[in-house]
């Protein structure tokens, strides 16, 4: 039944999708029948936000990148069995568009909204659910915006950057998201499971997290929590790391930093500059706050470009469904492909029958279907 | 007339009276009854009547006064005021005593009891110098409390201060959300385009960090990251021991929740929503 839902659903999404696809800004939707994997492929259940264009959600939510000017207009549907809320938070939008349900209003099942603000402020932001935060916010139902200048500088008389970073700090407790309908009380929970952008450990070192620098090239790291814990970064002094912003504005006095504690909500972007050949970890330590106790570190590995593999592509791929899948996957399109697990061991490589791809006997977890034209995509599969 | 009565009467009459309005602390135990346990608690009362809300103590700047305390408390605790000198005071068991102000700068200042039981029991609060002359002025004592440790603190049995910590109560003003709002100096209530002072004081025993919706403050002040000072922020941490000062320009209209966003504060006993949320309502 649980199969046959998410096939109407992501059926009904790409529907929606290929008709509107030519006169419609991107949309998210909100789901609640999604997983997200450990580094030893445990699955653990996930609510989150997806694109209505790619028909699956993502731990974190999809990265919302506007320009410094914009006049957003944030489209949002939800198909899910609850309610569900976008809270802006840190854009200072008005009332009516706060996505707080008791001041703002509830987008229920089956409902829409657009979310409308003004992009005043460049800066790094964050966007989640406000119904029942404690549960929402833990079974992953959040992500990070962006508001960028088109100078590529982090705000008016700032400093230019060549790119952005990305990383956004979380947790959960497994045994919350594994029994989400008893998860009460929340006074005491205690996340186990430590993430930098919805992954951890080992996974921390595949290519798409792994961030690459040009020397004398800056990257904008934006760094952002939604975790319960205490974040503590500790920045190698090779990366000649400085803090420019908090929560969206620049700080007066921009300031070299080696270490940073980032609160729950709280965002900075700090710029840095490594040393050309430099190859190293941005340690990540999760503190309980009620405690005071280190619960685990996780590491960002930050190298120089010279020193990388080629990545595959990142235009956009056929869509397969369903999606997360236990038995086979569908795509509309590609007549071969090649597919590789989370580890980068090659499972499957060659024609499609008629569209489909037998997984029923594969392992959970996370995979990357690679296509002829280069493109590729993530699927999930869940027994 | 009793003993403490006798005395505080006493030096009440010995001292001057001066140009503020509060110049006696009561420190009383008596039932807490913000939260369903029903608790016994100490607080700094503004007059001997029982008050389950710690009073605040306000004075204009760079004035040295008086401050005259009774503990009606059955045992000897130790008073603190967290400025410049870090100053203490012994209080003896029904004792009262005057204590010598010193002149402080503007801002908002931690006082409180620092012996163990104290501490537990929650006897703490503010004093604010010189903050409310331009501009309206809001305060959150910011509290997280250990039922377990509140009991056993009363009965004077040992505190399991090596088991971890699981508050199960989070306040502002000893209050828990939604009665945070019936607090006219919790709830900001403003007026579009209005500029207004906020100071934050965490007396628990965890750090805390508030999230304000639709609007980011200025640090005006901070005891533990004065180089924050002159920040803009929407999501303030304060430390374990910090008090700092935000400034806030109500610069559109509507409600807004502020809230801790440290999600295990926002519940009461585990239930969301609840502990540590209040509103910023800015009127057309």
């Amino acid at each position: 039944m649980s199969q046959f839902r998410t096939f109407a659903l992501v059926c009904a999404l790409l529907s929606a999708a290929i008709s509107h696809a030519q006169m419609q800004p991107p949309q998210l939707f909100s789901g609640m029948e999604g997983y997200t994997f450990l580094p030893d492929g445990t699955a653990i259940p996930i609510w989150g936000y997806g694109w209505v264009a790619d028909g699956y959600i993502t731990l974190p939510g999809p990265l919302l990148e506007y320009t410094e000017g914009e006049s957003v207009q944030l489209n949002f549907t939800n198909p899910s069995p609850e309610s569900h809320t976008i809270h802006l938070h840190g854009l200072d939008v008005d009332q009516a568009n706060d996505g707080v349900p008791t001041t703002s209003f509830f987008v229920v099942t089956g409902g829409e909204a657009t979310y409308e603000f003004e992009a005043n402020h460049p800066g790094t932001f964050l966007y989640h659910c406000h119904v029942t935060t404690t549960l929402h916010l833990t079974m992953g139902m959040y992500g990070m915006i962006l508001v960028n200048r088109p100078d590529m500088t982090l705000f008016e008389g700032g400093p230019g950057y060549s790119e952005n970073a990305p990383l956004l700090f979380s947790d959960l407790a497994m045994e919350t998201n594994l029994s989400a309908v008893q998860s009460f009380p929340f006074h005491d929970i205690r996340p186990d499971v430590f993430m930098v952008n919805g992954v951890s450990g080992d996974q921390l070192e595949q290519a798409e997290h792994i961030i690459d620098f040009e020397p004398g090239e800056p990257i904008a790291l934006r760094l952002g929590s939604m975790a319960y814990s205490l974040l503590h970064l500790n920045f190698p002094e090779e990366l000649n790391a400085i803090c420019y912003m908090s929560d969206g504005r620049p700080v007066p006095e921009p300031f070299a930093v080696t270490d940073l504690e980032i609160f729950p909500g709280e965002r900075f972007t700090v710029m840095i500059e490594p040393e050309a050949g430099w190859d190293g970890h941005i340690g990540c330590e999760f503190w309980n706050i009620p405690d005071q106790q280190l619960e685990e570190e996780q590491f960002v590995h930050v190298r120089d470009a010279s020193l990388s593999v080629p990545d595959w592509g990142v235009t956009a791929a056929p869509v397969g469904f369903p999606n997360p899948t236990n038995s086979e996957i569908r795509w509309l399109g590609p007549a071969s492909l090649s597919v590789f697990d989370a580890a980068g061991n090659s499972v499957f490589c060659g024609p499609l029958n008629e569209g489909r791809l037998e997984v029923s006997d594969w392992a959970n977890g996370f995979y990357t279907a690679v296509f002829p034209d280069g493109t590729h995509t993530r699927f999930a599969v869940i027994h | 007339m009793n003993n403490w009565k006798f005395w505080t009467c006493l030096i009440l009459a010995m001292v001057p009276f001066g140009t503020f309005a509060q110049d006696t602390l009561w420190l009383a135990r008596g039932e807490w009854t913000q939260i369903p346990d029903s608790v016994q608690a100490l607080r700094f009362n503004a007059n001997d009547e029982w008050s389950g809300v710690n009073a605040t103590l306000t004075r204009p700047v760079d004035a040295a006064s008086s401050l005259v305390v009774v503990n009606l408390d059955s045992i000897a605790h130790t008073w603190k005021l967290e400025a410049e000198g870090e100053l203490d005071w012994d209080l003896a068991a029904l004792d009262t005593i005057v204590l010598e102000m010193p002149e402080l700068q503007a801002g908002a200042y931690r006082f409180g009891l620092t012996d163990e039981i104290g501490r537990v029991m929650g006897a703490s609060g503010q004093l604010q110098i010189g903050l409310e002359a331009d501009y309206a002025h809001f305060h959150w004592n910011l509290g997280d409390w250990s039922v377990a440790r509140m009991v056993a603190a009363d009965l004077g049995l040992p505190i399991a201060w090596n088991e971890p910590y699981v508050p199960e109560q989070f306040t502002i003003n000893e209050r828990t959300y939604p009665a945070v709002a019936d607090d006219p100096e919790a709830l900001v209530a403003v007026s579009l385009g209005d500029t207004c002072l906020i100071s934050i004081a965490n007396h628990g025993f965890m750090d805390h960090v508030f999230h304000f919706h639709g609007f980011h403050v200025t640090m005006i002040s901070s005891s533990h990251h004065p180089e924050r000072v002159g920040w803009s922020k929407d999501t303030v941490p304060i430390r374990m021991g910090e008090v700092l000062t935000v400034q806030l320009v109500a610069n559109q209209v509507g409600m807004y929740p502020v809230h801790n966003h440290n999600l295990i504060a926002v519940t009461n006993a585990g239930f969301y929503p609840g502990g540590m949320i209040t509103q910023i309502h800015v009127a057309p």
